[in-house]
């Protein structure tokens, strides 16, 4: 090509930039095909090297040692002693079956709720006051779980409670919500219902969003029933958003703390002690960070296992309808 | 089976008018075509028929029964829509027989019974117990026909149900149509935009521009005596030829393609026009009585062999369907003859009913 004629859409992507001075070099670099897509990954690889795989990997390795804070004595190495000693530990044993109950209940109760409210406000777009109801619902939501727990701590006050004030309106007498171990897990697992419930609400609307019109609109002139038309098409389209959200909402409340430590503090004695707290009072209370590390790689696999298992039954679902 | 009476229905969104004011009856037992360009209102009009759409004024009617502000569930119809609609977990019978279990007066043999006859009448008995996933487009749309007809319920409304199959799918489609035509006489509304398939199925076809249906008569009819210029161009491939004379008041209409003037219409007041089909012109190689000669501008084969040729008549054009054999070259001349009992006049867009008579 003469100097100075127009490059063609024929010139290779990778050929050199007419460009002179000290940046030449540099812009060249950027150019090349390996390099560019690299770079614009670098920041978010940066940070999830820096903040994710570097901290999990120093998790890991400190499960192997014996390291108190209190003892002043440097890590060593025990191998598998931390994590000897936490399968034969029975408290650790009674707060993770603990966790899982919490978990079943609130995700059960959340999915059903969030479920019943989301095909209340589907297809609602005329009803009066709609947008209001929506904010009011995911405000829960928003709010972080500390104010949350404070909110809800002075409304189950025994003394100058609202909930309070009004079982003994109704002649009853009054309820230590959080005091009582007979009713304190009970009432913690409401909060978290109350806080996340909106959250299903917003995934089953998403998922309702999913559903195609015309198949309803063909259920509606086959005079399906209203169970056929949930199974058969609602839950049909909508079911990847659905369990998206129960995954979500299952880790999220097998990592509950927050709200247990500003309401409970996993009491009274240890009935709202879920592992999540079990793992920081062993962590900033005792100083025992080999061991909690131990404890947190384990909650760590039993996440990444419900994980596995939400996509293994789908996957197998839709194998299981394509091969029917 | 009822007939379908529609009264003064219209339907509005916002400011626009997809459904104008249309009165008329779709009698019982009759296949009607809702045909017309996209945007037209078919699919609106059918809407409000199946209870899928409020009309915003008018009412609707099965034989004596209103159903303007029914349910789809309450109004006994069936429909297919232009997509297949499926329901997906389920298998071919399944997707049959799903709605006639709300027909408490049907036992589950009666209902396999039925949906295996079905099956059969739409060649699909192979594919009974397959998975729905696993049948091609064409295959699904059968499906969704059979699933409609199944329920023998007063009125079928189908939504474009060939636009989204293949060729030879289509072909099985409209077989199958006919298939059940012959065993069952309900009342069908079937949209279409495909002239043809509304000439093949239609037991009369309304013709719909702008939200309104412009003609509803039989095919033949329609394409014969089309009320309007529209029901001219839009029916035909290619559609009606449209001439507007050059003078002559006084001594009659003269019109380049025609050898003598003709005879005003009495009741022509506004503008005039005279319409002939292509197929209508006939073009010699020779001169003859009552030919005009005229010059090829174009010429093209089409379908079926015919040459489809575009003419210039002085200042008019127009186009001719001939046999193969006639020249085909740009530019050649030929001669054409247009047969008055093949014209129609058209005043402002309307048909005149009187013939078309040359003048002396």
């Amino acid at each position: 090509m003469e100097p100075g004629a127009p490059a063609t859409i024929n010139q290779s992507r990778d050929a050199p930039v007419a460009s002179t001075g000290p940046w030449e070099g540099f812009t060249r670099f950027l150019g090349r095909r390996d390099v560019l897509p690299f770079l614009l990954l670098a920041p978010v690889l940066i940070f999830f090297i820096v903040w994710n795989l570097i901290p999990t990997l120093w998790l890991l390795g400190l499960g192997f040692y014996r390291f108190s804070l209190t003892s002043g004595r440097p890590p060593r190495f025990a191998g598998l002693y931390n994590y000897r000693s936490i399968l034969n530990d029975s408290g650790v044993w009674i707060d993770l079956s603990r966790t899982f109950l919490f978990v079943f209940f609130a995700v059960v109760t959340e999915t059903l709720l969030g479920m019943a409210l989301g095909l209340l406000f589907w297809n609602s777009h005329r009803l009066p006051g709609r947008r209001i109801a929506l904010t009011m619902l995911f405000s829960p939501m928003v709010l972080t779980p500390v104010a949350a727990g404070t909110f809800w701590r002075l409304i189950y006050d025994p003394t100058f409670g609202v909930l309070n004030s009004a079982i003994r309106g109704l002649g009853f007498s009054s309820v230590d919500f959080l005091g009582d171990g007979r009713v304190a897990f009970a009432a913690v697992l409401g909060v978290d219902v109350w806080m996340w419930t909106p959250f299903m609400v917003l995934m089953t609307l998403a998922a309702l969003a999913s559903v195609p019109k015309a198949e309803l609109e063909a259920a509606e002139i086959d005079r399906l029933a209203w169970h056929q038309r949930l199974r058969l098409i609602v839950l049909h389209h909508g079911k990847f958003i659905l369990m998206l959200g129960i995954l979500l909402r299952t880790i999220d409340a097998f990592k509950t703390m927050d709200l247990i430590y500003d309401m409970t503090y996993g009491g009274p004695g240890s009935a709202t002690q879920l592992v999540a707290m079990t793992l920081y009072r062993r962590a900033f209370e005792a100083f025992n960070m080999g061991w909690s590390s131990a404890l947190a790689v384990i909650l760590l696999l039993i996440s990444i296992a419900f994980t596995a298992t939400f996509i293994f039954v789908l996957h197998w679902r839709e194998r299981r309808e394509a091969e029917s | 089976m009822p007939d379908i009476r529609l009264s003064h229905l219209s339907r509005a969104f916002d400011k626009f008018k997809a459904v104008d004011d249309i009165t008329a009856v779709f009698a019982e037992g009759t296949v009607t075509c809702l045909l017309g360009p996209s945007g037209c209102g078919k699919t609106t009009l059918m809407r409000m028929i199946a209870g899928l759409e409020m009309p915003t004024s008018g009412s609707i009617k099965f034989g004596e029964r209103d159903v303007t502000h029914l349910a789809p569930r309450r109004r006994d119809v069936a429909m297919v829509f232009q997509y297949p609609v499926m329901y997906r977990t389920c298998s071919v019978i399944e997707n049959i027989e799903l709605p006639l279990q709300r027909d408490r007066s049907l036992s589950a043999a009666e209902r396999r019974r039925r949906a295996d006859e079905v099956l059969e009448v739409l060649q699909l008995s192979d594919e009974r117990d397959r998975h729905i996933g696993d049948l091609d487009v064409g295959m699904r749309q059968k499906v969704a026909v059979g699933r409609a007809i199944a329920r023998r319920c007063d009125v079928i409304l189908f939504d474009e149900p060939t636009t989204n199959v293949e060729v030879h799918a289509k072909l099985a489609l409209i077989r199958a149509f006919k298939e059940f035509r012959a065993r069952l006489r309900q009342t069908v509304i079937y949209v279409t935009h495909d002239q043809t398939e509304a000439m093949t199925l239609a037991d009369q076809i309304a013709l719909m521009q702008a939200g309104r249906i412009s003609q509803c008569t039989a095919p033949r009819i329609m394409y014969e005596k089309p009320e309007s210029r529209f029901g001219g161009w839009f029916l035909g491939n290619p559609g009606m030829n449209f001439l507007v004379p050059r003078g002559g008041e006084d001594s009659g209409l003269r019109f380049d393609v025609l050898p003598r003037p003709l005879e005003r219409p009495a009741a022509a007041a506004g503008e005039l026009s005279l319409g002939i089909r292509p197929e209508h012109v006939e073009v010699l190689l020779d001169p003859a009585q009552d030919t005009v000669p005229a010059r090829v501008l174009r010429s093209s084969i089409t379908i079926g062999g015919q040459n489809l040729l575009s003419l210039a008549v002085g200042e008019a054009r127009l186009k001719a369907k001939t046999a193969p054999g006639v020249p085909q070259a740009d530019g050649a001349t030929v001669f054409i003859r247009c047969p008055l009992e093949h014209t129609v006049f058209f005043n402002d867009g309307q048909r005149l009913p009187e013939a078309v008579r040359a003048l002396g």
